[in-house]
């Protein structure tokens, strides 16, 4: 590797991160150029496929496999980033957080956008780096005061609040405990305190200015101390969150008998393999119940999720969408698959899956939807259904074919791939770390995401 | 005492009374409890189930006889179920394979039929006529209410023409029911595909035509006024009253509309040409589903009369709605008595959608079509289909749409080997219940009334038809 004197300047934006690795790094630079390609050409979701070759393949390439193995797309992000961090020369937790930003900004250039997931995983990396940054103790002594001193202030602030509204501590004090989040919104009975930190800042080496104008990329004074610890504790963190994904099934499945009982029948939509090992497990525990299973026009995911089902052992039926209100009047639980989980509890699912939640709620059926935690999202769906939405190739809708006919080509065609499914249709979110209501959900933002990261990589 | 004695006479008369004469009673047969007669009645059952696996369909067996009529009324369903079943499985021995395979769920409904080979139908006392519309019934050539409605009094139009009552007998009207109408519409309804509540409804009109006839008329003059009294049905309820509906329902469609409509109806497309022809300017989406996907035929005849349309399937339909859907029109193949409209499976799907988004959604039915039975929910009055077409993936094979396509091979599905799999099912429902409070207007030809209004019509209609089949299911 290359010198780093370079380093510390270039690594302060986070658009510079590109160059910053390329010229500095140049294995993690096509580590992650190659990520990028993959992520383009959508390998991710075809590695299914690319194991049956011939007449599947061609099949496969004209209905659009959109992201299913989404978990190791997640996985493989996670590892990549585990591998750009862990060689590279970053010196301060500020730096770091740059660099991720930057990758996020990457990969969601790459076609990130299609799989919220990257992001979140991101963001929970640098949340994990926050976190570390906070508490681990450093040995250079430049940051040693500033430390300790943000230590006790904390521990001041929140003993303040606490005497202040007479209560224990409560959600917002849990907000403003955070340094940077006293510092920023000066509501803090403290006045002095603030004088004290902004003192310390002009003090810290990298001599740049913290209080930006946009607000954004702005890191806590003692994030920008040198920190030599910090790589072992974030990599630790990264680790963590690795043997996190890799339990996520196991954790979802240890509550299929919770929530699946003998003699249900379950309707579920389209192809989701959380749903299908979800079910799976409650068949492997000797619960005798019935699957109906919506086929999912245009894709036809439910075909493969019904087949892989019966093979399993469960009595599965195959019905077309449209008669999914129908049979709703017999269904005792419907099971929805998750593409993302938004800040407000709502659903991104596969397109159609809103009817089916309507149809549930017309017929007072308890939806239950199954997902990881990397699925949650700090978003609110200010676009309504175009949130996480993207309109895909009418093909499968109507040959191309017949589309030499002037009059259908004049036709407008739609192809949505997801559904926007509002909070108050779901009933409940089964995850890795429990069942929560929708209502619960923004709350585990919190434990999850800083906030300063909520916003999109752009 | 005194007063047992008489009631011990009466009741010797009244227990001769009870045996009628024509049931036949094996002559030595001991008196048994009522659990005993059961057992044998079981018994027998089996014995008789045994014998039919082994010997196949024996049409002359005479079947067991009825033991009592107490025990009769008890076990009389399962007896006319059972009876039902033989002759099911006697004209089609290949139905036992496929027993299994149909849903728990609705096994209460008669199973899909294969497609008839109209050249292997030898029974000679049914008219080629027939089988042809039975063909085409079965292969989903002919689908709607409306259509097949008219097909249906089409056919019988020519049988009437080529008839001739027998010399022998002296009611020609019985005759004519017996040997003509009724076989006919059985064989439909029985090989075919199941008739819908249109086709029902017109059938019990030709029957009463024919009642009504006087005797002693000449055939030639019978003839004349049953195929007069057919035209103007037709005319009336069908044509007439298409045109009224779309006369009612223009009024509702507005400049800029963006209207949704679902599958293929007759009369909703008749409406919003009329529209357009009037220099309405307004949007069309049409919505489809598989597998018959009725809803190419519509994006053909409203794009080529020049109606800008969006052809989506029904899983865009809430990303959709929400943004620009104005109105919803839909067809119907039934209006129930209580205001729920019997319809294409999807149906109560779009009007749960728009009524979700206080959408309005005007059904579009003639009061022809409009049937005394009332129905909660889907499952109770339905239809399957056949559950191939939930296999086969292939969007131009399917249903009437595989006359787009050439000669593209089959390919490969997923579900392809779906028989051999014991714990898969496929289920391919034709129609569904659309409950009234979806609804906001039933557009007839009398005018665009509230759902509830339905059994109103019902009662002004046909007040003789109310009286007596109120409680009757449309069962002929």
């Amino acid at each position: 590797m290359t010198s780093d004197t370079a380093a510390p300047s270039n690594l302060e934006d986070p658009s510079n991160v590109r160059r910053w690795l390329q010229t500095n790094h140049p294995k993690q630079f096509a580590l992650l150029d190659n990520f990028e390609i993959e992520l383009r050409l959508g390998r991710f979701s075809s590695t299914r496929d690319a194991s049956k070759p011939g007449a599947h393949q061609g099949s496969a390439s004209s209905r659009y496999q959109y992201g299913r193995d989404r978990r190791l797309i997640t996985t493989r992000t996670v590892e990549l980033v585990r591998a750009i961090i862990g060689p590279t020369r970053w010196k301060t937790a500020a730096q770091l957080l740059t660099l991720l930003r930057g990758l996020g900004n990457e990969l969601h250039a790459a076609g990130g956008y299609r799989e919220p997931a990257i992001g979140n995983v991101l963001r929970r990396i640098m949340y994990a780096v926050r976190d570390e940054a906070d508490h681990v103790v450093p040995s250079q002594s430049s940051g040693v005061d500033d430390m300790e001193k943000i230590d006790e202030l904390t521990e001041h602030v929140s003993s303040k609040l606490r005497v202040s509204t007479g209560k224990e501590l409560s959600l917002a004090s849990m907000l403003w405990a955070h340094p940077q989040h006293v510092t920023k919104h000066s509501r803090q009975p403290s006045g002095d305190y603030n004088d004290r930190l902004r003192s310390d800042s002009m003090g810290s080496e990298s001599g740049i200015d913290c209080w930006d104008a946009n607000g954004s990329n702005i890191y806590p004074p003692h994030f920008y101390s040198r920190r030599d610890d910090l790589r072992q504790s974030v990599m630790e963190a990264i680790q963590e969150m690795m043997s996190e994904l890799e339990d996520l099934h196991k954790n979802i499945n240890e509550q299929a008998t919770q929530h699946i009982h003998a003699g249900e029948i379950i309707l579920t939509y389209a192809l989701s393999k959380t749903v299908e090992l979800f079910l799976k497990a409650a068949a492997a525990k000797k619960r005798k119940f019935q699957v109906i299973v919506c086929e999912g026009a245009p894709h036809f995911g439910g075909h493969q999720m019904a087949k892989s089902l019966a093979e399993a052992g469960i009595d599965t039926t195959v019905i077309h969408d449209a008669a999914t209100f129908a049979i709703m009047a017999r269904v005792n639980k419907v099971l929805l698959p998750a593409h993302a989980v938004l800040a407000n509890g709502g659903l991104i699912a596969p397109s159609g899956s809103n009817m089916v939640a309507l149809a549930a709620k017309q017929n007072s059926v308890p939806v239950v939807t199954v997902a990881g935690m990397f699925k949650l999202c700090p978003m609110y769906p200010h676009e309504g259904q175009n949130t996480l939405n993207d309109l895909i190739s009418p093909s499968s809708i109507l040959d191309y074919s017949l589309m030499g006919d002037p009059v259908l080509s004049e036709v407008e065609l739609v192809n949505p791939v997801h559904d926007y499914i509002p909070p108050q249709l779901i009933d409940l979110h089964v995850t890795n770390i429990g069942g929560f209501q929708p209502s619960y959900i923004y709350r585990l933002l919190a434990e999850y995401y800083h906030s300063d990261d909520w916003e999109a990589f752009e | 005492m005194d007063s047992t004695t008489p009631t011990n006479a009466a009741e010797a008369p009244k227990k001769e009374k009870k045996k009628p004469d024509n049931i036949v009673i094996p002559p030595k047969k001991p008196k048994l409890s009522k659990a005993e007669r059961r057992e044998l009645q079981e018994r027998q059952r089996a014995a008789k189930a045994a014998a039919q696996t082994d010997g196949g369909g024996d049409a002359g067996k005479p079947k067991p006889p009825k033991i009592e009529k107490k025990e009769k009324t008890s076990t009389a369903p399962d007896e006319s179920k059972r009876k039902l079943k033989e002759e099911v499985k006697k004209e089609d021995p290949t139905e036992n394979e496929t027993a299994d395979e149909v849903v728990a769920l609705f096994s209460h409904l008669p199973r899909p039929k294969p497609p008839i080979d109209i050249h292997s139908v030898s029974n000679p006392s049914i008219h080629p006529v027939i089988t042809t519309l039975g063909h085409l019934y079965s292969t989903h050539t002919l689908l709607g209410g409306n259509t097949r409605c008219r097909a249906m009094l089409q056919t019988f139009a020519l049988l009437l023409q080529s008839y001739e009552p027998p010399q022998t007998s002296r009611d020609y009207r019985h005759d004519l029911d017996h040997s003509l109408l009724k076989p006919a519409f059985q064989y439909w309804t029985a090989q075919c595909r199941p008739h819908s509540v249109s086709m029902g409804n017109a059938f019990s009109f030709l029957k009463l035509a024919v009642a009504n006839l006087d005797r002693d008329l000449e055939w030639s003059e019978a003839r004349q006024i049953l195929l007069e009294s057919t035209e103007a049905y037709v005319n009336e309820r069908i044509e007439y009253a298409g045109k009224a509906v779309s006369r009612h329902a223009a009024s509702k469609i507005q400049e800029g509309d963006v209207i949704l409509v679902f599958g293929r109806s007759e009369v909703v497309n008749r409406l919003l040409l009329d529209a357009h022809r009037d220099g309405k300017k307004f949007r069309v989406i049409v919505v489809d589903s598989r597998p018959l996907l009725e809803g190419r035929d519509t994006l053909q005849i409203l794009s080529r009369a020049g109606i800008s349309c969006t052809y989506v399937l029904l899983n865009a339909l809430s990303y959709l709605m929400m943004r620009e859907v104005t109105k919803v029109f839909l067809g119907a193949s039934a209006l129930m008595s209580n205001g729920s409209v019997l319809s294409r499976v999807g149906t109560a799907c779009v009007a749960l959608l728009a009524q979700s988004n206080h959408i309005p959604v005007l059904v579009c039915c003639e009061t022809y079509k409009i049937c005394n039975r009332v129905q909660l929910e889907s499952i109770t009055g339905n239809e399957l289909g056949d559950a191939n077409d939930v296999a086969c993936t292939d969007c131009e094979r399917v249903g009437p749409s595989n006359r787009w396509s050439g000669e593209k091979e089959k390919k490969e599905e997923v579900l392809d080997d779906w028989k051999n799999q014991p714990n898969l099912k496929l289920l391919n429902l034709l129609y569904d219940l659309t409950p009234s409070d979806f609804v906001t207007g039933v557009v007839t030809e009398v005018g665009i009334l509230p759902p509830t209004s339905v059994a109103v019509l019902l009662r002004e209609m046909s007040p003789q038809e109310n009286n007596d089949s109120a409680f009757k299911g449309t069962d002929y």
